[in-house]
C-alpha cells in the first residue's frame, strides 16, 4: 500500500506542487454547471465573459447556442464570435465550431458552450471535451457550460431517475481538472415557471419527453447531483490546498482499486461502480481485462469488453490487459504490482452449463485474496438484452461442428450396427465414446457435449432394447445409459478443454517465437532503417494489414518504412499521426481522435520522448484488437523503440566522433594555416633583413636572387590570401556571378597561361574540341577554378605532364584536368572537395591550403555547373577533375550566321 | 668565431636561400638539411657547431628531432618556431633547445640568438664571478648586487632568482627551467610564486619596474636577462 501523501516534516508535497506547475502551462477550464437545461448557464457564462471583457481580457466567443433568446443575444453582442465551420454531411449543411481557426486566434478566454455536445462526423475529435483538451494544452483558457445529466458517471443514474437515457457523455475526468467549477443553479419550481414562459429552449421533437423530464421530483433529484458534485470538487480544492500549503489535515490515505473486466454484460456495470467508488474515496483506479489465455472471444464478447474499456478510460481509468492460465493468480499480481487496495469484480452468475466443472472466478478470487477489499457488483441485467437467437447459438463454425458431432454419431452407430451384425456385443458405449473423444480433441468441448447428447440419444435408439424406439426396458440399461452420459460429457469436456488449451499453448508459443525472432532480428539491424522495416514487416505478419511507421524528424514526421511498401496517408491520416507524435498517445481507429480513419497510430516512445509513430490498419474494423494482438503490438512496438533508441543513439556516437575528428582537423589545419601564411612572410621578412643588414657583403647575383624571392613569395602570400578571400565570399554568400557567355577556350587557354607564369616549369598539354559551345557564366571566376586545378595538379601531380581537356557532352560542356600524379584513394574523392582537406605531395609533404578545390566546388555551383573527382585516371595513375558546366547558345546578333 | 658551421634545418627553400646568403655574408659557413633524417646525418658527419631546427619538418616533428639530437650531443640549438605555439616553444626549450627565434624574425634578431648559443657553448668561455648587465653588477663571490654603484638588498631567493637567469644571459630560460632551479622540481609548475619574485627583483634592479629593460618577460614562455649592449 502506498504511503500517505502527507510530508510529516510539513514540507509541501512535492506531487501537489508538480501537478501545480504542469497546470500553470495549460490553459484553465471554467466549467458553468447547470442541474438541468434551462437553469440560465449560457446566460451566465456570457455575463461573466462581459465583465472580464471589461477589464481587458481578449474574450472569444468559439460558439453559443442563443436559441434566438433576445436576452442572450444582446449579451453576446459586441463580443468577438469565431465564424463556424460549415460541412456537408448526408445533403445538409452543418455548423461546428472551428478548432482551428480558434487555435491560430489564439485568444486569451474562450467561450464554448454545451462541453457534451457530439462533433460532426469529419471533425478532428468526435466529442467537443477534446477538442476543449486541445484549446487548453494550447495555453488557451475555456469556458464552458455543462448539465449534469452529461457526466459519464452519472449517466446510468440519471436515466434510472428520469428514465431518459443520455447518449453525449462527458468523462469526470474533465470536470475533476476543470480548475473551477460555477454552479449555476435555480429552485425547480422556477425552473419549471421559465418553461411554461417558454424561456427553455425545447426542440420540437423532445416536446413530450421534455414534459416528463421537467417533473419537480426529476429536477430535485439533478439538483441534489449537482450540488454534491460541487461540493464535492470544493472538498477536493481544499484537500489540494492543504497538500500544497503542507498545512496538516485528515485527508484520506491514498487508495487503489482495480476493476476487473469479464467479457460479459457486467463489464460495464463493473467499471461504472469501480468508478464511483474511486471518485468517493479520492482514489486511483485500474480497469483490467482478464482473459484465459488461448480462449477465443467471439465477436460480442470483444465488444463488449472494448466498451467497457473505453468507458473506463473515459471515466478517469487506467486500462490494461491481464491474461494467463491462471486468472486469480494474474489478478492478484497485477493488484500487489499497482499497490491495488481494493478489488472491484462482477458478481458469481448462476447457471451457466459451461461453467458446471469450473470453479467461478469471483469466487476463486474472494477465497484467495485475503488481503483485498473485494466488492461483487450484482450482474442482473439492466436492460433486458435479446436472447440468443438460434443463428447466434450456431455462430461461426458452431454449424460445422455440431454437423460433424452428428457424423461421429452415425459413424458410431453404423459400426455398432456392423459389429452387432458379427458378433454379438453386450454394450457399445466404448464405440460413441470414442466419437464424443473424437469431437472433444478435433473440435474442442461444445462438439464434444453435442455428441455426448447425440450418443445418448443414438444409443439408446439403435442398441437399447426395444430398439428403434427411445423407451427403455431394462432399470439397469437406464442406469448404464445415464453413467454413459455422465462419462461422455466429462471426458469429452476435459478433452476438449485440453485441446482448447493446447491451441492456446501452440498460439502464444507462436506469438512468442515470432517476437523472439523479431527481436533477434532487430538485434542484428544497425541502423534506424533496419528497425523500422523489420518491425514493419513483423508487424505485418501478425496483423495482416497495411504497417506504416514514420520517424520524428525534427518536427515533421516523414514515412520511413511501410509494408505494403507503397501507402500514401490522406491529409486526416497524416494528422492524427502528427497528434500521436506530440500528444504521445494513440490517435486515428478506435481512439478518442480522428475515430474515422483507416488507420490507428501509435506512438514509439523512449527516454527522448517520441521517436517515431507507427500507423496500423486494425485486423478488424469493426471489432476490437485482440488481447493477443494489442499485446504482440506493443511488445513489437516497445521493442522497436527502444532498437530505434540504441541506433539513433549509435548514429549520434558516430556524429560524436566525426566531430572530434573535424576539431582534430580544424586544429590541424589551424597549424598548417598559419604555417602557409608564416612561411612566405618568413622568406621575405628574413630576405629584406638580410639585405639591409649584410647586403654589403653579399655578391650581386646573391642580392638579385634575394630580391626575386622577395616578389615570388609575395606572389605566392597574395593567391593563399585571394584564395582565402574567395572562400570566405562564397561561403558568405556574397559572390558576385555574373552570367555572361563565355568562350570556354578562352578560359582554358588564359588558366594556363597564369599557370605557365606561376611554374615555369610546368609540362601542360591543351587539348580543345572545335566547336567548343559557349556556357553562361563568369569568365574571371571561370579562369580561377581552371587555374586552381593546374595549380593542384602541379603541387599533387608530380614531374609528369598535365593534361586540359575540352569537349562537348550532350547538353553539358566538360571541361577535364588530369595529372599523372599517384591519384586519389577511392574513399577520399569526394573529401577532396571539402574545405581544408590537404592531400598528400608526391613527395610526402602537405602542400596547399586545402582551400583550392572547394573553392572551385562552389564557384562552378555558383554557375548551375559540377565537378568531380576521378582516380585513377589512366594506367593506375593519376587524377582528373571534371568540370561540367551546361551549354548555352547566345542568340545570334542581328541574324547574323547561321 | 668566423668559419663556424651552422647547419640550417628547415623544409622551405626560400628561407633555406636567404638564410645561405645571410650566414655567409656574416662569415659562417652554412650547410642545410631539409628532413630530419638528412638533419641528423648532417650532425653526425659534418660536425657543424650550431643548429637552426625549424620545429614543423615534412617527415618528424622537430622536437623528436631535438630529443634524438641532445641524446647524443650537447651542440647548440636555436629553435625556429610560429609565435603562437608557445607550448611547442617551452617543450623545445625544456628538451634543451638554446634559444628560439619566432617566424617570421628579421635577420639581426636571428644572428643575435645564434651568437649567444654559440658563446655560451664555447668550451673555453671564462667562467666569470662577475656579471655586469647595463650597470647592474653581480658578484657571485661575495653574494652581492649592486644598482649603478649603490648596493642592492636582496633575499636569498631573489637572488637566487637572479643567478639562474644570469647565469644563461641572453637566452630565454622558461619558467619551468627557473622554478626547477631554485624552488625544486616540486614546484616546477607553480607559476604564479615566479610572478611574484620577478615582480620584486625588478622593483630592486631595474630603474624603471614598469618598463624592465634588465629582465624581459617572454611571454608564455619564460625569462630572459638582456645581453649587454644591447
Amino acid at each position: 500500500m502506498a504511503p500517505p501523501l502527507r510530508q510529516r516534516d510539513g514540507r509541501p508535497d512535492p506531487d501537489a506542487l508538480l501537478a501545480q506547475t504542469q497546470r500553470e502551462s495549460r490553459g484553465r477550464l471554467k466549467v458553468f454547471l447547470g442541474a438541468a437545461p434551462g437553469v440560465g448557464k449560457t446566460y451566465s457564462m456570457l455575463q461573466n465573459a462581459r465583465r472580464v471583457q471589461a477589464d481587458g481580457v481578449d474574450v472569444v466567443i468559439g460558439l453559443v447556442e442563443t436559441h434566438g433568446r433576445a436576452e442572450t443575444l444582446a449579451l453576446v453582442d459586441g463580443l468577438e464570435i469565431l465564424p463556424r465551420r460549415r460541412m456537408e454531411y448526408r445533403g445538409r449543411t452543418i455548423e461546428e465550431f472551428d478548432l482551428d481557426a480558434a487555435l491560430v486566434r489564439k485568444p486569451t478566454l474562450l467561450v464554448l458552450d454545451e462541453l457534451a455536445h457530439t462533433n460532426a462526423p469529419d471533425s478532428r475529435h468526435p466529442k467537443r471535451w477534446r477538442d476543449v483538451e486541445e484549446l487548453l494544452d494550447a495555453g488557451i483558457d475555456v469556458w464552458t457550460a455543462l448539465n449534469i445529466q452529461h457526466l459519464e458517471s452519472l449517466a446510468d443514474v440519471v436515466s434510472r431517475i428520469t428514465g431518459i437515457v443520455v447518449r453525449e457523455t462527458v468523462p469526470d475526468k474533465v470536470l475533476q481538472d476543470a480548475d473551477a467549477v460555477v454552479l449555476v443553479d435555480i429552485t425547480p419550481d422556477e425552473l419549471i415557471a421559465r418553461l411554461h414562459e417558454g424561456k427553455v429552449y425545447v426542440p420540437e421533437v423532445a416536446r413530450r419527453a421534455t414534459a416528463q423530464f421537467f417533473t419537480p421530483g426529476n429536477l430535485t433529484a439533478l439538483r441534489e447531483l449537482a450540488l454534491r458534485r460541487t461540493a464535492d470538487r470544493v472538498d477536493d480544492q481544499m484537500v489540494d490546498y492543504l497538500r500544497r500549503k503542507a498545512i496538516e489535515g485528515p485527508w484520506a490515505a491514498s487508495e487503489r482499486l482495480l476493476a476487473c473486466i469479464a467479457a460479459d454484460e457486467s463489464a460495464e456495470r463493473v467499471v461504472r461502480r469501480a468508478s464511483q467508488l474511486a471518485t468517493s474515496l479520492n482514489a486511483g483506479w485500474i480497469a483490467a481485462h482478464i482473459e484465459r489465455r488461448g480462449e477465443i472471444a467471439d465477436a460480442t464478447k470483444a465488444e463488449c469488453v472494448r466498451a467497457a474499456l473505453d468507458l473506463a478510460e473515459r471515466l478517469g481509468g487506467e486500462v490494461k490487459h491481464v491474461a494467463g492460465p491462471d486468472l486469480v493468480e494474474e489478478v492478484l499480481r497485477l493488484a500487489r504490482r499497482e499497490n491495488i487496495t481494493q478489488i472491484i469484480v462482477g458478481g458469481p452468475r448462476r447457471n451457466f452449463g459451461h461453467r458446471l466443472f469450473r470453479r467461478s472466478f469471483p469466487k476463486a478470487l474472494a477465497q484467495a485474496a485475503d488481503q483485498f477489499e473485494i466488492h461483487f457488483v450484482p450482474t442482473q441485467e439492466a436492460t433486458p438484452r435479446p436472447r440468443r437467437t438460434i443463428a447466434g447459438l450456431l455462430g461461426r463454425g458452431a454449424a460445422l461442428e455440431y454437423a460433424v458431432a452428428a457424423l461421429a454419431v452415425v459413424v458410431a452407430v453404423v459400426i455398432g450396427e456392423a459389429l452387432t451384425g458379427i458378433l454379438r456385443l453386450p454394450n457399445l458405449s466404448m464405440i460413441f465414446l470414442s466419437a464424443v473423444l473424437f469431437c472433444a480433441v478435433r473440435y474442442g468441448v461444445r462438439a464434444a457435449v453435442v455428441a455426448s447428447f447425440l450418443s445418448f440419444l443414438a444409443y439408446n435408439f439403435f442398441f437399447i432394447e426395444p430398439i428403434y424406439t427411445f423407451t427403455i426396458a431394462e432399470p439397469h440399461e437406464l442406469l448404464a445409459l445415464l453413467v454413459f452420459l455422465a462419462v461422455a460429457v466429462l471426458t469429452g469436456s476435459l478433452a476438449g478443454r485440453i485441446r482448447d488449451q493446447r491451441e492456446g499453448v501452440i498460439k502464444s508459443a507462436a506469438v512468442t517465437q515470432s517476437l523472439y525472432d523479431f527481436s533477434r532480428k532487430i538485434s542484428g539491424a544497425a541502423s534506424a532503417d533496419d528497425v523500422l522495416w523489420a518491425a514493419a514487416a513483423h508487424l505485418h505478419a501478425t496483423l495482416g494489414h497495411q504497417i506504416i511507421l514514420l520517424v520524428v524528424a525534427g518536427d515533421d514526421l516523414s514515412l520511413q518504412a511501410a509494408w505494403p511498401p507503397d501507402v500514401q496517408l490522406d491529409a486526416a491520416e497524416t494528422s492524427a499521426a502528427r497528434w500521436a507524435q506530440q500528444k504521445g498517445e494513440p490517435a486515428g481507429w478506435a481512439t478518442g481522435t480522428l475515430p474515422r480513419i483507416r488507420f490507428q497510430f501509435r506512438p514509439l516512445r523512449t527516454t527522448r520522448g517520441v521517436v517515431a509513430v507507427c500507423g496500423f490498419e486494425p485486423p478488424d474494423a469493426t471489432g476490437a484488437l485482440s488481447a493477443d494482438d494489442e499485446r504482440a503490438l506493443s511488445a513489437v512496438l516497445g521493442q522497436t523503440a527502444i532498437a530505434l533508441d540504441r541506433a539513433l543513439l549509435a548514429r549520434e556516437a558516430i556524429r560524436a566522433s566525426s566531430l572530434e575528428e573535424n576539431e582534430k582537423v580544424r586544429d590541424a589545419l589551424l597549424a598548417s594555416l598559419s604555417h602557409d601564411l608564416r612561411t612566405p612572410l618568413s622568406s621575405i621578412a628574413g630576405a629584406a633583413s638580410s639585405l639591409r643588414d649584410l647586403g654589403a657583403k653579399m655578391s650581386e647575383t646573391e642580392r638579385a636572387e634575394l630580391l626575386l624571392s622577395i616578389e615570388e613569395e609575395t606572389g605566392r602570400l597574395s593567391r593563399f590570401v585571394s584564395n582565402l578571400l574567395d572562400m570566405s565570399r562564397i561561403e558568405a554568400g556574397g559572390l558576385k556571378v555574373r552570367r555572361d557567355w563565355v568562350d570556354v577556350a578562352d578560359v582554358v587557354r588564359a588558366g594556363v597561361e597564369r599557370c605557365r607564369k606561376a611554374f615555369p616549369h610546368a609540362k601542360i598539354r591543351i587539348s580543345l574540341a572545335p566547336d567548343l559551345p559557349f556556357v553562361r557564366g563568369d569568365a574571371r571566376l571561370l579562369e580561377q577554378v581552371l587555374f586552381n586545378l593546374l595549380d593542384n595538379a602541379q603541387k599533387y601531380g608530380g614531374e609528369g605532364e598535365t593534361a586540359v581537356h575540352a569537349r562537348r557532352e550532350g547538353a553539358d560542356v566538360v571541361v577535364s584536368v588530369t595529372d599523372d600524379g599517384p591519384g586519389v584513394k577511392l574513399g577520399d574523392l569526394e573529401r577532396i572537395f571539402e574545405k581544408f582537406y590537404r592531400g598528400g605531395r608526391a613527395d610526402g609533404r602537405k602542400a596547399g591550403t586545402g582551400l583550392g578545390l572547394s573553392i572551385c566546388r562552389g564557384l562552378v555551383e555558383s554557375m548551375g555547373g559540377t565537378i568531380l573527382a576521378q582516380s585513377p585516371a589512366a594506367r593506375r595513375r593519376g587524377t582528373r577533375i571534371l568540370v561540367r558546366l551546361p551549354a548555352s547558345e547566345p542568340p545570334l546578333l542581328g541574324g547574323a550566321g547561321s | 668565431m668566423n668559419g663556424r658551421r651552422v647547419l640550417v634545418v628547415d623544409d622551405e627553400p626560400e628561407i633555406q636561400r636567404f638564410l645561405r646568403f645571410a650566414l655567409t655574408a656574416a662569415g659562417y659557413e652554412p650547410i642545410s638539411a631539409e628532413t630530419a633524417a638528412e638533419a641528423l646525418r648532417a650532425i653526425v658527419s659534418k660536425a657543424p657547431d650550431a643548429v637552426v631546427l625549424d620545429l614543423g619538418l615534412p617527415d618528424r616533428d622537430g622536437k623528436d628531432v631535438l630529443r634524438d639530437i641532445r641524446a647524443f650531443s650537447r651542440i647548440p640549438v636555436v629553435v625556429l618556431s610560429a609565435r603562437d605555439r608557445e607550448t611547442e616553444k617551452i617543450a623545445a626549450l625544456d628538451l634543451g633547445a638554446d634559444d628560439y627565434v619566432e617566424k617570421p624574425f628579421g635577420i639581426g634578431e636571428f644572428m643575435a640568438r645564434l651568437r649567444t648559443a654559440l658563446r655560451h657553448a664555447a668550451p673555453g668561455a671564462p667562467r666569470t664571478n662577475k656579471f655586469d648587465i647595463d650597470g647592474l653588477i653581480i658578484d657571485t663571490e661575495r653574494r652581492l648586487v649592486s644598482r649603478d654603484g649603490v648596493s642592492v638588498k636582496v633575499t636569498p631567493k631573489e637572488y637566487d632568482l637572479l643567478i639562474a637567469l644570469v647565469r644563461h644571459t641572453g637566452r630565454v630560460v622558461t619558467h619551468r627551467q627557473i622554478l626547477n632551479e631554485v624552488w625544486g622540481p616540486a614546484h616546477a609548475d607553480d607559476t604564479q610564486y615566479l610572478r611574484v619574485f620577478i615582480g620584486q627583483l625588478r622593483a630592486k634592479i631595474e630603474r624603471d619596474a614598469s618598463a624592465p629593460t634588465i629582465i624581459l618577460t617572454e611571454p608564455g614562455v619564460g625569462y630572459r636577462i638582456v645581453e649587454n649592449g644591447k
